[in-house]
């Protein structure tokens, strides 16, 4: 770990100022899962770093609105996650919060770190002798012809496959949720969406934010679909592991027990948020049967790009997204 | 368990120690901070093989607060202290930093010393090295591997290949065959206790705090590597968090660390990294079994031939005996045997948990089950079917061998009659396919020279010094309880020192020999001290009133014993810190424990998860020596079985050599959450012809068995038989059709 400049900021202005002021290399700070873990392996080396853990402004959040959810960047995901509420009427939201990490680092991780958290690429986080573009450019990609079972099967690039791994933003991206910053140049919102950038021949810009930008919120628009929704993850153990392969589903039933709305993300297998409209259009108008549900599947890993070790996750992804349309699908009805 | 019958009075059974370790009161070796403490880190290699043509340690001295920083520019002052398995005491016999050479990705290429360890943590990673690199080999498939024969290379009788009648000619003739290949990938213990070492020097007497199952190798292995005599080491180890086999001899970096704080005049701490343990110290080699089994028409086997060959280091020959149990496991007349080496560029592997058996069961039980199967015929009825009451190897009668009864009772236990033969033939409420395997395991029981010293007070207190260590296995609750009972007396009332050279040899606490070995010294040393206090040979004693009516403070008493068969000779042996063992030939019998395991598995019909709902698991073991820790060391060598089986697996990429998933979070052990209903029970029948006291062995062959038993589930319910660790999603999901 190298030395760096630390500041303890109460307000949003406080913040803003201080992240200016520190210049390109400031990090901001919240719960750290991310970032110490980073500064530790020399991945990530801030001259400052501005901890914004105790800012009110950022803190707390609210499941009621009757137009939309708001959430604050600085809300733990522990305490979201069992929000009753968000439980109730989505539980697609809930539950990709709950099956994150561990009980330990969701006490610790806000919602606005963990939309900015890294990948898991091993030859990223293992730092030398390992080839990484994201980690110093233009040095390669050890990944694509190695050891790439967590690798992405779709938005990659000659430059780099590396999955984006977090749950959260996989859920929301589905949910079209909408992310407020707060910069210099003052107050601005974007669609989640857009939040994150496909690695292009630049994987070491990893989202849309102007220098200095802060995340204040989230904000998902109330939908009936919540209630008819299931995140469903799948990895090698039951806890403290991150996604093989994930699937956000959130719709409606009509009167005669057809899709209406649908809303359907994959993750774990993407270099960002991946929601999938084929699918979704393919399950719109049908009833949930075993063969509509495989359909949606198939349609979200269509032109899927596998890599050495990562192909199962086309059949195994196709029948997760399968799993959750199926479940989504129970939850609607009742 | 069918106590001794000095055993009168109940004792409480519960860990003695359990209040100080959770709420953290006991100090392990690296919780020290002594005045004056200095903090090391390592800078490691990032090739796989070559040399360091420049290692630039300028920037690294630069960081503020650096005291020093130690590589083989410095020419130092030490040896190698040998290979623990090639009569030495280190845990390779490569001692890093000592030339310019890089053996394996992760080699220590530095140490730094600094006032803390956030400057010497940055100053390592300012080491820079240039090096020349050359060809390399880190996997069994990896070109550059070379293959030695085990008794070409190593002629020592315990290595040589078995011939026990002729199974070549047997199997050939055999009705039924099965000739499969099963492969075992490399997996790494972490203990949660990292690996590390509080090292001073009191005059000229060198005082190491290290947690350890082996103080006595660190102490003649350090006097190997200093020139200095083993009487001015002191090793002080009274808990490992953990050693599973990994800590079992001299680690790499106590010799530089001891140079250090010589030089520095103060004493230095190390604490390896996760991320490093991957490469700084052993772990479980990766082996490949070619199983080939016979059997007649009447389903009875006939022969069998293990053939395997594992990873070893270039430096070391880590030497192979896979074919000991599964030579053993059955009546089979006819067994051949066959070992090799294949050495790679790698550190040198070592004793994992259950390091020759876990495997070697895999496989061998894997494709008894294939046989089974075969055959038409129920698993467990085959088993029984081919049981044996001699050693096959021998000719000689096992001590005692109940397995039978544990793969009785645990079938009754299981519910294992209402099971169907017929692969994915069984469904849970919930479409679930439902799987039920069973194996066995056994483990060589063995006994070391040991030694203990009572110490018998006018307060009634009793103290006990002895060769062993307390590796979370429970040994001073097992000594507390034989003592208690033996007096009785309450098991508070008892006050135990292990692991530290000032009070007794250290001998290696590995092999589930400890618990027999300090034991029996314990009991004979107890027998002594009865002697003195002028009591009976049992029944209880009042230790205060004894103890007055000599007229003196306290009592003593000592004694040193032997394994069976074993002489002043082995003793002097282990007394120079090497490892003594005996068995499991013994004269005019053999030693085991045994162990069956019953396992359900359920496979989610769509996306292929594997859970285990529950495990039935009995073992013999002799007498249980103390409950409560027995049953633990079961528990968690089932849950070894299922990491192992399911989610274990060191990651090589071969064009960088060394372990890619050099973390908790990429390596996956078992978390709470998979892991259901853990059944243990134990037969309980103490073994007197082996020990005095009746105890065999538990804490390995626990896990012995444990894979084979889910990999035969997973068989039973998908019809699919996967003979490469870890089972993993992506090889379920192959088997499967949408
Ligand atoms: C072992 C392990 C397992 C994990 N498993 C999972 C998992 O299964 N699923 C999953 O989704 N996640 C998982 N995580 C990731 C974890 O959820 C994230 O580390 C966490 O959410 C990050 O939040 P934080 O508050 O700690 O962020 P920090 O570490 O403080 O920050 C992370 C990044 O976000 C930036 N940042 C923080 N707040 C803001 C803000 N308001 N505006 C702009 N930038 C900001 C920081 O500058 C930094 O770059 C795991 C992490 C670990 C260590
Ligand atoms: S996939 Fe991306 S993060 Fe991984 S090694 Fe390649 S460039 Fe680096």
């Amino acid at each position: 770990m190298r030395p760096f400049a630390y500041t303890k900021v109460e307000t949003l202005a406080e913040a803003v100022d201080a992240l200016a002021a520190a210049g390109p290399q400031a990090r901001l700070l919240a719960g750290g899962t991310t970032l110490y873990d980073l500064m530790k392996l020399e991945i990530e080396t801030p001259s400052a770093v501005v901890d914004v853990h105790r800012v009110a402004d950022l803190a707390g959040f609210d499941t009621s609105g009757d137009r939309e959810l708001v959430f604050g960047a600085g809300a733990r995901m522990a305490d979201v996650a069992e929000d009753g509420r968000l439980r109730r009427d989505y539980p697609a939201l809930s539950e990709s919060l709950w099956r994150a990490a561990s009980q330990q680092l969701r006490n610790m991780a806000t919602l606005g770190g963990n939309l900015l958290q890294r990948t898991r690429c091993p030859y990223f986080r293992g730092g030398e002798p390992f080839a990484c573009n994201k980690r110093s450019p233009g040095s390669g990609c050890a990944a694509q012809e190695g050891l790439d079972r967590s690798n992405a099967l779709f938005g990659g690039s000659e430059a780099c496959i590396a999955v984006y791994p977090g749950d959260w933003a996989t859920a929301l991206v589905a949910f079209d949720a909408e992310v407020d910053v707060h910069g210099p140049g003052g107050a601005r919102s974007l669609p989640l969406a857009r939040l994150h950038r496909e690695p292009g021949d630049t994987p070491q810009h990893e989202h849309n934010l102007a220098p200095g930008e802060i995340i204040t919120r989230v904000r998902v628009p109330v939908t009936p679909a919540g209630r008819g929704s299931a995140y469903l993850k799948i990895r090698d153990r039951e806890s403290y592991a991150f996604a093989l392969v994930s699937a956000a589903v959130a719709l409606t039933l009509d009167g005669d027990g057809r899709v209406d709305e649908c809303r359907i993300a994959v993750g774990g297998v993407a270099t960002r948020p991946w929601r999938v409209p084929a699918a979704e259009q393919a399950l719109r108008g049908n009833a949930i049967t075993e063969a509509s549900a495989r359909a949606a599947g198939e349609a979200a890993f269509t032109g899927a790009r596998p890599g050495r070790a990562n192909a199962f996750k086309i059949e195994l992804g196709t029948r997760t997204v399968a799993d959750a349309v199926r479940l989504a699908g129970s939850r609607a009805v009742g | 368990m069918s106590p001794e019958p000095q055993d009168t009075q109940p004792v409480d059974t519960r860990r003695v120690d359990a209040r100080e370790k959770v709420t953290g009161a006991a100090l392990y070796a690296t919780d020290l901070h002594p005045d004056q403490l200095a903090h090391a880190t390592l800078a490691t290699a990032t090739i796989g093989r070559g040399r360091i043509a420049e290692l630039d340690v300028s920037a690294a001295a630069a960081v503020p607060g650096v005291l020093l920083v130690l590589s083989h520019l410095d020419h130092l002052d030490l040896q190698s202290p040998g290979f623990v398995m090639g009569g030495g005491y280190g845990v390779q016999s490569l001692q890093p930093l000592l030339d310019d050479r890089i053996a394996y990705r992760g080699q220590a290429i530095a140490l730094v010393v600094a006032e803390t360890l956030t400057a010497a943590t940055e100053a390592a990673n300012l080491v820079r090295a240039r090096y020349e690199t050359e060809p390399f080999a880190a996997t069994l498939d990896s070109p550059g591997v070379e293959r030695l024969s085990q008794p070409a290379t190593i002629p020592l009788p315990f290595l040589a290949d078995l011939d026990v009648g002729d199974a070549e000619s047997a199997y050939a003739t055999a009705a039924l065959h099965v000739d499969a290949t099963y492969d075992q990938p490399a997996q790494h213990q972490n203990p949660m206790e990292l690996i590390g070492a509080t090292v001073s020097w009191r005059g000229d007497t060198l005082v190491v705090h290290e947690g350890t199952q082996n103080a006595g190798a660190i102490r003649h292995g350090l006097a190997q590597q200093l020139g200095i005599d083993a009487a001015n080491v002191e090793v002080i180890s009274p808990y490992t968090g953990g050693g599973f086999g990994q800590k079992n001899s001299l680690q790499i970096h106590i010799g530089p660390l001891a140079l250090a704080a010589r030089r520095l005049g103060r004493p230095v701490k190390l604490v390896v990294s996760r991320a490093q343990l991957f490469h700084h110290t052993s772990f479980r080699p990766a082996s490949r079994h070619r199983i080939r089994l016979g059997a007649d028409e009447h389903g009875r086997m006939v022969a069998a031939i293990h053939e395997v060959e594992h990873q070893t280091s270039r430096h070391d020959l880590f030497p192979l005996m896979y074919t000991e149990i599964t030579s053993r496991l059955y009546g089979i007349r006819d067994f051949r045997g066959r070992q090799t080496f294949a050495r790679m560029d790698t550190q040198s592997p070592g004793f994992m948990r259950a390091p020759f058996e876990h495997p070697a069961a895999f496989a061998f039980e894997s494709a008894v089950d294939e046989l089974a199967y075969a055959a038409h015929r129920d698993p467990l009825e085959f088993r029984l079917a081919n049981d044996t009451t001699v050693d096959p190897v021998s000719g000689e009668p096992f001590s005692s061998r109940h397995l039978a009864q544990c793969l009785r009772r645990g079938a009754k236990r299981f519910g294992w009659s209402a099971r169907q033969q017929r692969p994915a033939s069984m469904r849970a409420e919930d479409g679930s396919l439902v799987g039920w395997g069973v194996a066995v395991g056994a483990y060589p029981a063995s006994i070391v020279p040991s030694a203990a010293h009572l110490v018998a007070g006018a307060d009634g207190r009793i103290r006990v010094e002895v060769d062993g260590h307390e590796m979370g296995q429970g040994i001073r609750s097992t000594i507390a309880i034989l003592v208690a009972e033996n007096l009785g007396i309450g098991v508070h009332d008892v006050d135990i020192v292990v692991g530290d050279t000032r009070v007794a040899t250290q001998h290696l606490t590995a092999g589930s020999w400890g618990t027999a070995s300090t034991l029996g010294a314990v009991h004979a040393a107890l027998r002594a001290l009865r002697e003195q206090l002028g009591m009976d040979t049992r029944g209880p004693v009042d230790v205060a009133s004894a103890v007055r009516a000599t007229g003196r403070d306290q009592v003593e008493a000592r004694a040193e014993t032997l394994g069976p068969g074993q002489t002043e000779q082995d003793a002097e042996h282990a007394r120079k810190g090497l490892p003594t063992l005996s068995g499991p030939e013994f004269p005019g019998y053999s030693t085991f424990s045994w162990i069956a395991h019953f396992v359900e598995v359920r496979v989610e019909p769509t996306t292929c998860r594997i859970r285990v709902p529950r495990v039935v698991s009995v073992a013999d073991c002799g007498r249980v020596a103390s409950p409560v820790t027995a049953a633990s060391q079961v528990r968690g060598g089932i849950v070894w079985g299922i990491g192992a089986s399911l989610r274990e697996a060191g990651a090589v990429d071969p064009r960088y050599g060394g372990f890619l998933n050099n973390s908790l979070e990429e390596y996956p052990v078992p978390v709470n959450a998979d892991i259901g209903t853990l059944d243990v029970d134990f037969i309980g029948e103490p073994d007197l012809r082996f020990h005095p006291v009746g105890v065999k062995g538990l804490g390995e062959v626990s896990m012995v068995g444990v894979a084979a038993a889910v990999a035969n589930a997973v068989f039973h319910a998908t019809g699919v038989r996967h003979r490469r660790l870890p089972i993993r999603i992506e090889d379920v999901l192959a088997g499967t059709t949408a």
